[in-house]
């Protein structure tokens, strides 16, 4: 399953206070659930709809619900959880509006992170070879990856802004490792990835 | 594998009254149990298996001369999802049973034949409370954990609510909270088949013919509910047996003839009376309802948990199959949705697999590493 490396864990560690009741949707192995609970004694739920990563969150002894993020949100209460969590996950989602609406009605505040299509190696791409994506592998063509979204961090944003939810705070992935809360003005074309900490307009 | 472990059924006789939540009390009665693997010093690694309706204390390993093992062994043994290397593992026939613990077909000493339908009226609770005797005789109070599927995650659901400081965890396979009116009425028509047979003769037919024929009617209904439709129709299609039969309604088809093989099985390993008792304790389970009535302290429920509150530091492992009609996806995760409101630490997975509710005894690859998995990760 495609997923960001480990990176974005220090920021999703920094927004999340203290004991939080979490949600991880698309929680893959429970590597992110692990540090949040060993860093933060978080009581945290993860939820993974293939097998062999619900064996995985089992055997760490990470609390996993099997089920189908675009389907089986509606089976939790209203504000269940401070925060919920879609990490590298909103990409190989059907609804994506729907599963975000979900999550800020299921939690308090939500974070999700993207990488993002409109960063410079990717346009330059999609230009140059005319493929949409260097993560389809030879084994995994157009027609059977997971990754069904392709967005931009800026599309993304203004699609929140939509949606009435605010952006509470977001960190932008440059390369060689330099991490940025501040939305230069070429943001869109250099970053790799943003992580948002969001919640509803009031 | 070379060398069968071989054990055999053990009986505990309790010469004291057992209370059943009904108020009917037996003068005495018997445990049929078996163990396998060794407690340790600790005590602190024991297991407890609970068996589903026509299942017995005979879990695993081979009884001396049997060609098959006990109805868990594919799950119970050395290296397998309950290892026998490491955990004590206990299994006792459940209170109204017929293999070896007290139940209708057993002699009630006052009058020195069959219970039948003078035994008490059954429930899944007192099926608990007597395995609480028997982890007395064992002195273990705490368990590792409690596993069972269908009426086994029955009891394991009601002795883990009642008993909460037993228990590390539970492990609950394609059971319910409840039985649905589906459920009902497929144990209703097993039921039905066996009164209506002349030879129930309201549940007075030992030492004569028992009513082998209806018995074996409940049997095979339960046998169409317990695969899926797919798998069925995989099996045995429209293929008939004997093409040449001129006898009417012979069973010439394929499934008719599994069918009945089933039902001829049965007949000759279980009490049509038990059936009977079992289903309605099954059909009468409620486990919302038993944890927050008054009834729960009365009789042998005084030292049943308090609250729930002893819940928050345990685990739970929820597992379903996707293809199990009678037992639902959906009634397993309300299983979750409540243990988690409860606060426990509970997991939840749906297994695809077209062996239907049946998978719980014979689809154990995944359910296996699921187990094997969650009891290493308890430490």
């Amino acid at each position: 399953m495609y997923k960001i490396s480990a990176e974005n864990y220090p920021i999703i560690e920094e927004w999340i206070p203290p004991q939080s009741r979490v949600l991880d949707l698309g929680c893959g192995d429970g590597s992110l659930l692990s540090s949040l609970i060993s860093k933060k004694q978080v009581d945290g739920i993860g939820v993974e709809i293939s097998h062999e990563m619900v064996l995985q969150c089992v055997q760490k002894g990470i609390c996993v619900y099997q089920a189908d993020i675009d389907k089986d949100l509606s089976e939790w209460a209203d504000s269940s959880f401070d925060c919920v969590i879609l990490n590298a996950t909103l990409q190989v989602i059907t609804k994506p509006y729907k599963v975000i609406d979900e999550m800020l009605r299921v939690g308090r505040f939500a974070i999700i992170s993207i990488s993002n299509f409109g960063y410079l190696r990717n346009r330059i791409r999609v230009l140059s070879q005319g493929r949409v994506s260097s993560r389809i592998r030879l084994s995994e063509t157009w027609h059977d990856t997971p990754v069904l979204r392709f967005v931009s961090l800026k599309e993304f944003e203004s699609s929140l802004r939509e949606m009435g939810i605010e952006i509470m705070e977001a960190r932008y992935f440059f390369p060689l490792n330099f991490i940025s809360k501040v939305q230069w003005p070429v943001y869109n074309l250099l970053a790799k990835e943003g992580i948002f900490k969001l919640r509803r307009l009031q | 594998m070379s060398g069968q472990a071989i054990t055999e059924t053990r009986i505990l006789p309790v010469d004291r009254p057992f209370r059943f939540e009904s108020g009917r009390t037996l003068e005495r009665i018997d445990i049929a149990y078996e163990t396998y693997g060794c407690l340790n010093e600790r005590r602190d690694n024991a297991i407890l298996i609970e068996h589903a309706l026509s299942g017995d204390a005979h879990a695993a390993f081979y009884h001396e001369g049997d060609k098959k093992p006990g109805w868990w062994d594919c799950m119970i043994g050395p290296g397998k999802a309950f290892d026998t290397d490491r955990y004590f593992v206990i299994c006792s026939n459940v209170i109204g049973g017929c293999k070896g613990t007290t139940g209708p077909a057993s002699i009630d000493p006052a009058t020195g034949s069959p219970y039948g339908l003078t035994f008490p009226t059954l429930t899944i609770r007192d099926m608990v409370e007597v395995q609480r005797i028997l982890l007395k005789h064992l002195g273990i109070d705490r368990l590792k954990c409690i596993a069972g599927g269908s009426m086994g995650g029955m009891q394991t659901l009601q002795f883990f609510c009642d008993y909460p400081s037993q228990f590390e965890s539970f492990i609950c396979i394609a059971s319910a909270m409840k039985h649905s009116a589906q459920q009902i009425a497929f144990n209703e028509v097993g039921r039905r088949a066996i009164m209506a047979d002349p030879r129930w003769n309201n549940g007075n037919y030992y030492g004569d013919i028992s009513p082998e024929g209806g018995l074996s009617v409940a049997r095979m209904i339960g046998h169409i509910t317990y695969i899926s439709e797919k798998m069925m129709q995989e099996k045995f299609g429209r293929i008939r047996k004997d093409k040449d039969s001129k006898a009417i309604f012979k069973p010439s088809f394929e499934v008719e003839h599994y069918l009945d093989y089933q039902g001829v099985s049965f007949v000759k390993r279980f009490d049509a009376n038990s059936y009977l008792y079992i289903t309605d304790a099954i059909d009468n389970f409620d486990l919302m309802a038993s944890i927050s009535s008054k009834e729960r302290f009365r009789g042998q429920g005084r030292d049943r948990g308090v609250n729930f509150s002893d819940l928050r530091t345990k685990k739970g492992l929820v597992i379903s199959f996707s293809s199990d009609w009678l037992y639902p996806s959906s009634q397993s995760k309300e299983i979750v949705r409540l243990f988690s409101a409860l606060n426990v630490q509970v997991s939840y997975t749906d297994i695809t697999t077209e062996h239907g509710h049946d998978a719980f005894l014979t689809d154990y690859r995944r359910p296996s590493e699921l187990i094997r998995g969650f009891l290493s990760s308890l430490g």
